[in-house]
């Protein structure tokens, strides 16, 4: 059933090129009926009926993909009111809903890779939804390079696959590998070909270095942000779980993972603590966020990633949505005290005690909910990474805050039962523990816990100040790929506006031609 | 020392080189920085002229020089004049009349026929109507380079200015920020914009990867280390001819309006208070500190320097596009046909309305009720609706702080920040109030209790933006965010409807506890204070006898959901913020019974039965709540209950008329779905014009309501309450043209201003508003410049534009000796009448009904009657 979920938006798409006066009401018709139809089966998979349970992970993430490109397509109808190009619009939506859901419910490789090609081109046509303006063209053509990039690296990867398992099917590369893991290391070219899809998924997910398109985004409608940070840059996850036997096998493939997710989750978070506007913000956000989410997929949590994939697109799609409400959240802060005023020392002493209470409540948490799910089991590291999160609820407090970390842990445990639900029997037997890269992972955090902690406690310290025009610059990564980008493949540019006369020609009727704004790099 | 770092060769020597004497440099840094005008923070951003700082010259010298120092038009495309000529909208009277203004002191038969004037409009749409921008040495610089392969110059240092300028000024946004060292602590080195932004640039290496430019950090390094210095060796550098600095440095601040702005606002505050703020001067020896660094220092023939001074000379000496005389006339035909047909609907209602007003006004001599609404544009279409509704209700209009400039602490909150100012901007506010219960023991407990609440959102917070938390925080909470999606999406209905606390920290049941109240301490009026200001207001708003038993003060206050820019929708009166406030501290001063007393002995008798009772007016439903209905003397329940039925189908008649503006033309005989529809438009998060604001106010008017009672003036009218009989000595006048027409005026040009050059005035498009700084402003997208004014969704509905940029039509009920008195001594106000950023006009009673008007020209009175011939 599932595979007629694409041709749903396909048809939608088709209908609003046909009818661009009816764009909207074919828009919303195809995707609320694609979330009709997945809402469907997944009823019917937690019901029990055997035909929808043989792909829970699919129908999982197709039903978030469903629900968010109904739920996008209805506030964009209301948002874009009066804007040029509306048809044009609803149209790649619909193509972009198409290839993501082919991606997340196929079960070969090869429609994965095309569908990731088409995808990514839908996407690039959202991007440049204001064609005339000069940051949006360099930034979707940032993005247009890393992603061909990704495409040749999967497009080697499958070669070499195909080459050596002789099928592409996600059901016959598993079951290859299990039959061959065990006999030894893997030949080399299937090594070459989970390093290849590890780099492509580094590279579609905006890991540090090729962060810059993600980051920069913001030169399109709002809506077209929260598609693009909540359902689509998080398929990577989707593609590396589908290869997990593949991936899981192969040491260094999971290391590379490891290593570009965890130094992106560590250094993006402290980029996003220095961001001065709200979408930017919420950007750097998505990229730690996505570092962390493959850093579990490295480390074969994947009943966690799969909690976080769901849990940040429900977040960030919020998030971007009422981004018009940071005026509001502002004047609340400045309401409330406006940072946690201890005295350092105080401080430091309950940034230390902190974890280990949070860490007690948890493991408390997680026997007690042994009794109901005997499965539920978690490496002493993830334990430490989300004690090292709850921490700051009990830095100034200590009654309230370990209520409202008993609250949320439920709420986690909830969470991760759900996940391991839909991961159980799939994913779950091929998640080889490493103990060496965990520790050595949660390490990375007590490293931001840390840092954070230095520059909560001494906002004006030599320290902050010193690290401040380094993480305000972005570590400077994304300067040398624009450079590159602008060396190599040039983006085609509007033509350039006469200086300070932009608004001169501003046509009746036409939404303002924006006069060419903002370089890009320098440091968003 | 710099000439070595900067620029290599030897400067040309030339009578163009020498070196500005300390006076000359001061004036043209301050012909600069005082053109700019400010721009007020998001949380009370206050509408505006942003042209204010060049009132101080006429209209259209004006255009002239934005026209050439930053390409940005001051009026309309021709194509707009060339539809409302097609339309019919101005006529032949219309152009022959303006043409003849314009020739004011020429000889006038001189004057372009309105049959030259349509045949130039053609001729221009075909050509573009405005010569190109002085350009500056960064463009010589970028007209040389491959902008395929490499990023323009512009755009990067706009770009690296504006990041600058943004992590400098936030205190919101960011949770890790520089230091940086309060201002007025003295000049001391390195704390000031410019000398930080010189030091981090000297550090910065990313501008140089970017753009191969290893050298400019070390340049960077080597400028001077005052704004002042850089400022005098950048006006040696550029070798700019005598006399033409001020003209070099407006160009350059112009480049980076957008934080020009904010850095104006900075200024703007300080000397409120007293003080003064260099940010705006620093600023501008940042932008020009760039154009050293990018200067060469070749002046060869072949140079850049030697490129871009050809330019500059051509644009400096060319004279000024004849199209902008050409616009020029037509955007003032287009305000004369504006005054012609408000002039036939103020004459339409006059001889309609007079006989039967007379009759109402002879039969009961008291109104049921008196309505006292704000000025504001949207009040005038409500006003109407209500008074048809109730023909015994009379409304009067007034600036809707009600002559209470409050600065309001919320209780239970300390922090000076969160203080409000409900007054003008034009104002620092004089009073301070907070909420009270009425009980101090009851106060504190709930000081405390907020406090508390308050505090326990810290941690919350803390766990919200740390990096180490974030992602915890997606695992544990994230699934909520479904709901939340789902009931902001309407899916769930209307049980979800989620609006910002208005108190936060304080339950529903506990904030209706609260009224405003006068905060006891230092500068409370006395009751002597208190009585004198009383008598102040009212004699302002022309309610001295014939009290109603009911008397309404209605403020206003917008709903719109997920809107930045919310505050340009509230009350300007108040500072960007409901007026909710002021209009419970007028009434509860008013039913003082010791204020009574005291008004009494100073002759203004209030009977006893007359009680005060305040309300707000929603502009985005037309509904009126109440205020305090339980101090309401048990008596005046029916009165109440009376009132409320006329607010509600006034309402209605309200809402009807704005349906078809709204693009719900099809519900305009729907009242129950039409409310729905707003209800549902105030809370929906993806509505970006949930109303249309002050869109396509033209006039202010300062008369009885009388005079424009029944007149359907389509909500483009200020209504100043005014009577002439009761204000001989003329200060009321002085103190309405002074305050509200000025408040008036500001609003007018934000919105022509966002209108005429969206672009440069206006904030963009909504659909990529960026909040920068928590409260500051806008950027458009990823970044560039601050953006400031209207977003282009609040002008423009996607087919045309809601507002027609028309400037004020001011029309005063007074005598010609009175008005001519207050002129000479307001300079502000007489300058803006005769530099024509406005249109001066008074009533005059012609014989029989006939309403007319005579104009303020030049200093005389001239007739301005349709009748009267255009060439006369």
């Amino acid at each position: 059933m599932l595979p007629g979920l694409p041709a749903i938006y396909v048809l939608g798409a088709l209908l609003s090129w046909c009818w661009p006066r009816r764009a909207w009401a074919s828009g919303r018709g195809a995707t609320l009926l694609a979330f009709a139809l997945v809402g469907a089966l997944a009823v019917a998979a937690i019901g029990g009926a055997e035909a929808a349970r043989h792909d829970p992970l699919g129908v999982l993430v197709a039903l978030l993909v469903a629900g968010m490109g109904w739920g996008i397509t209805r506030f964009s109808q209301r948002y874009l009111q009066g804007e040029i190009g509306q048809p044009r619009y609803v149209r790649h939506l619909q193509l972009t809903l198409a290839a993501v859901s082919a991606i997340v419910t196929t079960g070969h490789l090869a429609v994965i890779a095309v569908a990731w090609v088409i995808g990514s081109l839908a996407m690039h046509q959202l991007l440049t939804f204001y064609p005339q303006r000069a940051a949006a063209r360099i930034t979707a053509h940032k993005k247009f390079l890393s992603s061909r990039l990704a495409d040749a690296c999967m497009l080697v990867a499958l070669t070499l696959v195909w080459h050596t398992s002789g099928d592409l099917s996600v059901s016959g590369l598993a079951h290859w590998c299990a039959q061959r893991v065990p006999q030894g290391p893997l030949p080399w070219s299937l090594q070459a070909a989970a390093v290849l899809i590890v780099l492509a998924v580094v590279l579609k997910s905006a890991q540090l270095p090729v962060h810059g398109w993600l980051i920069q985004v913001m030169e399109a409608p709002t809506p077209v942000s929260a598609l693009l940070h909540a359902g689509v840059v998080n398929i990577g996850a989707v593609v590396i779980m589908r290869v997990a036997p593949l991936v899981m096998a192969v040491p260094a493939a999971r290391w590379t993972l490891a290593l570009f997710g965890m130094s992106t989750a560590v250094g993006a978070g402290l980029v996003m603590m220095t961001r001065i506007s709200i979408k930017v913000r919420l950007a750097w956000s998505t990229c730690a966020q996505m570092g962390f989410m493959l850093t579990e997929c490295a480390l074969g949590w994947f009943d966690l990633a799969l909690l976080h994939l769901v849990a940040h697109s429900l977040y960030k799609a919020y998030a971007f949505l009422s981004a018009g409400e940071a005026v509001q959240a502002a004047q609340l802060r400045a309401l409330a005290s406006r940072a946690l005023r201890l005295p350092p020392v105080a401080l430091w002493a309950r940034a230390l005690l902190a974890p280990m209470a949070a860490g007690l409540v948890l493991w408390a948490c997680e026997r007690l909910w042994q009794r109901v799910a005997p499965g539920i089991d978690l490496p002493p590291s993830a334990l430490l990474i989300a004690a090292l999160g709850l921490s700051p609820l009990l830095w100034t407090r200590w009654l309230a805050g370990l209520l409202r970390v008993g609250l949320l842990c439920q709420l986690y445990w909830l969470g991760h039962l759900g996940a391991a639900a839909v991961t159980a029997g799939t994913l779950s037997v091929v998640s080889a523990p490493e103990a060496a890269m965990a520790w050595w992972v949660a390490g990375g955090f007590l490293l931001l816990y840390g840092l954070q902690t230095v520059l909560v406690a001494y906002p004006q310290g030599a320290w902050s100040q010193r690290l401040y025009p380094l993480a305000y610059a972005g570590f400077h990564l994304d300067e040398w790929f624009t450079r590159l980008t602008f060396r190599l493949w040039p983006a085609r540019m509007p033509r350039r506006a006469v200086l300070g006369g932009g608004g001169a020609m501003v046509q009746l009727g036409a939404a303002p031609a924006a006069r060419t704004v903002a370089a890009q790099g320098a440091s968003l | 020392m710099i000439a070595a770092g900067l620029a290599p060769h030897e400067p040309v020597a030339g009578p163009s080189a020498r070196h500005l004497s300390t006076d000359e440099l001061r004036q043209a840094i301050d012909s600069a920085c005082d053109s700019v005008a400010p721009t007020w923070p998001l949380d009370r951003l206050v509408a505006v002229n942003p042209y204010w700082g060049r009132t101080s010259h006429d209209f259209v010298d004006v255009a002239r020089a934005m026209a050439r120092e930053a390409g940005s038009p001051l009026f309309m495309p021709p194509a707009y004049f060339a539809q409302a000529w097609s339309r019919g909208e101005i006529t032949p009277g219309d152009l022959d009349q303006a043409a003849c203004e314009s020739r004011h002191g020429l000889d006038a038969a001189s004057a372009p026929t309105s049959h030259e004037l349509v045949q130039a409009l053609d001729r221009m749409r075909v050509h573009c109507p405005q010569g190109p921008a002085l350009p500056l040495l960064s463009d010589a610089l970028d007209a040389r380079r491959d902008l395929r392969h490499e990023p323009a110059w512009d755009d990067v240092l706009t770009h690296q200015i504006s990041q600058f300028c943004a992590s400098h000024f936030d205190t919101d946004q960011a949770d890790w920020r520089p230091v940086v060292k309060e201002a007025g602590a003295g000049t001391v080195l390195g704390s000031g914009l410019y000398a930080r932004w010189r030091d981090s640039l000297a550090h910065d290496r990313g501008v140089a990867w970017l753009m191969h430019a290893p050298h400019i950090a070390a340049r960077a390094g080597r400028l001077p280390p005052s704004a002042n210095q850089l400022l005098e060796e950048a006006v040696r550098l550029m070798q700019l001819p005598v006399g033409q600095a001020g003209l070099w440095m407006r160009v350059v601040l112009l480049r980076i309006k957008g934080w020009a702005s904010w850095c104006a606002y900075r200024r703007w505050q300080a000397r409120l208070d007293g003080r003064d703020d260099a940010d705006l001067i620093d600023l501008l020896a940042i932008r020009a500190a760039w154009e050293c660094l990018l200067d060469d220092g070749d002046r060869g023939p072949g140079s850049v320097w030697t490129a871009w001074r050809g330019e500059w000379d051509r644009g400096a000496q060319r004279a000024p596009h004849p199209a902008l005389e050409v616009l020029s006339v037509w955007q003032r035909a287009q305000e004369l046909a504006y005054r012609r047909a408000l002039l036939a609907a103020l004459q339409g209602a006059a001889s309609g309305a007079k006989a039967s007003q007379d009759a109402a006004a002879a039969a009961a001599p008291t109104p049921r009720a008196q309505a006292v609404f704000c000025i504001d544009v949207r009040s005038e279409v409500f006003r109407r609706a209500l008074e048809a509704a109730a023909p015994d209700v009379q409304t009067l209009g007034f600036a809707g702080f009600f002559g209470l400039a409050l600065r309001h602490q919320p209780l239970g909150v300390e922090d000076a920040e969160a203080a409000r100012s409900l007054a003008p901007a034009l104002m620092s506010p004089a009073l301070v109030s907070t909420d009270s219960t009425g009980h101090a023991t009851e106060d504190g407990g709930l000081a405390l209790r907020r406090r508390r609440r308050l505090a326990t959102s810290a941690p919350w917070s803390a766990f919200q933006r740390l990096p180490a938390s974030g992602f915890t925080l997606v695992e544990s909470v994230g699934g909520i965010y479904l709901g939340k999606l789902l009931g902001r999406s309407g899916v769930l209905g209307r049980w979800t409807e989620a609006g910002p606390p208005q108190a936060p920290g304080l339950s529903a049941a506990e904030a209706r506890r609260l009224r405003p109240a006068m905060m006891p301490g230092a500068g409370v009026p006395a009751d002597a204070q208190r009585v004198h200001q009383a008598l102040g207001i009212l004699r302002a708003m022309g309610l001295t006898q014939n009290f109603a038993r009911l008397v309404l003060v209605a403020g206003h206050a917008a709903h719109s959901a997920n809107n930045p820019q919310l505050a340009a929708l509230q009350c300007g009166a108040c500072g960007g913020h409901g007026g909710d406030v002021n209009a419970r501290a007028l009434a509860l001063l008013l039913n003082d019974a010791a204020v009574r007393l005291g008004l009494a002995g100073q002759g203004l008798h209030i009977p006893s039965h007359t009680h005060f009772i305040a309300g707000v007016h929603n502009t985005t439903t037309d509904e009126v709540s109440l205020f305090d209905t339980d101090l309401l003397p048990p008596g005046h329940a029916a009165d109440v209950q009376a009132l409320r039925a006329d607010l509600e189908s006034a309402g209605r008649q309200a809402r009807a008329w704005r349906a078809p503006r709204l693009g719900l033309p099809h519900l305009g005989d729907q009242p129950r779905a039409l409310e729905r529809a707003l209800h549902e438009r105030a809370r929906d998060w993806a509505q970006t014009r949930a109303e249309w604001g002050l869109a396509n106010n033209a006039a202010f008017i300062v008369a009885p309501r009388r005079r424009t009672r029944g007149a359907a003036l389509d909500g483009r009218a200020f209504l100043h309450e005014y009577d002439a009989h009761a204000d001989a000595d003329g200060a009321v006048l002085a103190q309405i043209l002074a305050g509200p027409l000025v408040v008036g005026h500001w609003i007018n040009m934000q919105y022509y201003a966002s209108t005429v050059d969206p672009q440069g005035f206006g904030s963009g498009n909504k659909l990529l508003h960026n909040v920068v700084g928590g409260r500051i402003g806008v950027f458009e997208g990823n970044g560039g410049d601050l953006r400031i004014g209207l977003a282009w969704q609040s002008v423009h509905d996607g087919e045309r534009w809601m507002h027609a940029p028309l400037r004020l039509s001011v029309l005063i009920d007074a005598p010609r000796e009175r008005i001519e008195r207050v002129l000479a001594a307001d300079a502000t106000v007489r300058g803006l009448v005769e530099r024509r950023w406005l249109h001066l006009l008074r009533f005059v009673d012609g014989d029989a009904a006939a309403v007319g008007l005579e104009a303020w020209q030049h200093g005389q009175w001239r007739t301005a009657s349709p009748s009267a011939d255009g060439r006369a």
